[in-house]
């Protein structure tokens, strides 16, 4: 009887103790505690709208497939290339611009000057993105879309003067200060 | 219909802000497209147009930072 008494104990026990349980997983303070970014992340006090931070991406790219990874990258590429007017021809993606044409491809960009004259002229440089590792898919996004909007980007990028930003200006990383 | 601010990243795009273009504060989301271009030189264009622009205001949708370009 005793022992029958003592196991009956224990089982409602660890009834309550579910419950218990159960209940403090459901329970706001603890998804908070689940998710600390969030609580730190001032700029929701801020703006007052969702702000998604990057490092989530970040810590969320091994869980990506890299096929998905590639499929997103040439997806955004279409779509900039249809925003510039830019033409895909095998390898190249060829802006024209007045009379002006680039031909972008990974890492490389030609320009074509004067294409009507006698005279056709082409010059040649390489490109990257030194800040961000991206796929070649977004970095020859990334040069359409500064050409198209600034064609003279071409001789900044020749010139081998470091990074320069979409409005021509060079940018330092370790100061974080623009200069022209 | 929500607005959001993206970029370019290992995974392709990426959002760095989703706000309702009607009732957000506009400058703060300047702001912090502002600190965003301070920290990574990137500069904001809208996807609807193509082009770069100073401000986002409530009519863009999607704008996209685009990260500065080192040649070689």
């Amino acid at each position: 009887m005793v022992s029958l008494t003592v196991s009956l104990v224990a089982f409602f026990a660890l009834i309550a103790w579910r419950f218990v349980f159960a209940r403090l997983q459901g329970n706001p303070m603890a998804r908070e505690i689940v998710d600390p970014r969030l609580r730190g992340n001032n700029l929701l006090d801020r703006v007052g709208l969702a702000v998604i931070l990057s490092d989530r991406f970040e810590h969320g790219a091994q869980g990506v497939d890299l096929f998905e990874r590639e499929d997103r990258a040439k997806a955004c590429l279409r779509r900039i290339v249809a925003l510039t007017g830019a033409v895909q021809i095998g390898n190249n993606y060829v802006l024209e611009i007045g009379t002006t044409r680039f031909h972008v491809r990974d890492s490389h960009v030609r320009r074509l000057q004067s294409m009507s004259g006698p005279k056709c002229e082409h010059e040649e440089t390489c490109f990257c993105l030194p800040y961000t590792r991206v796929p070649t898919a977004e970095q020859i996004a990334t040069a359409l879309l500064a050409l198209a909007n600034n064609p003279a980007l071409f001789d900044r990028w020749a010139a081998q003067i470091g990074a320069v930003k979409a409005d021509g200006d060079v940018f330092a990383r370790a100061q974080g200060v623009a200069s022209q | 219909m929500n607005a959001r601010i993206v970029t370019f990243s290992p995974h392709g795009d990426t959002t760095l802000l989703e706000y309702d273009p009607a009732s957000a504060d506009m400058d703060e989301v300047n702001k912090v497209i502002a600190e965003y271009e301070a920290k990574t030189g990137a500069q904001p264009f809208d996807m609807t147009t193509g082009e770069r622009i100073k401000k986002v205001t409530r009519q863009q949708n999607e704008v996209l930072m685009v990260h500065p370009i080192a040649g070689g």
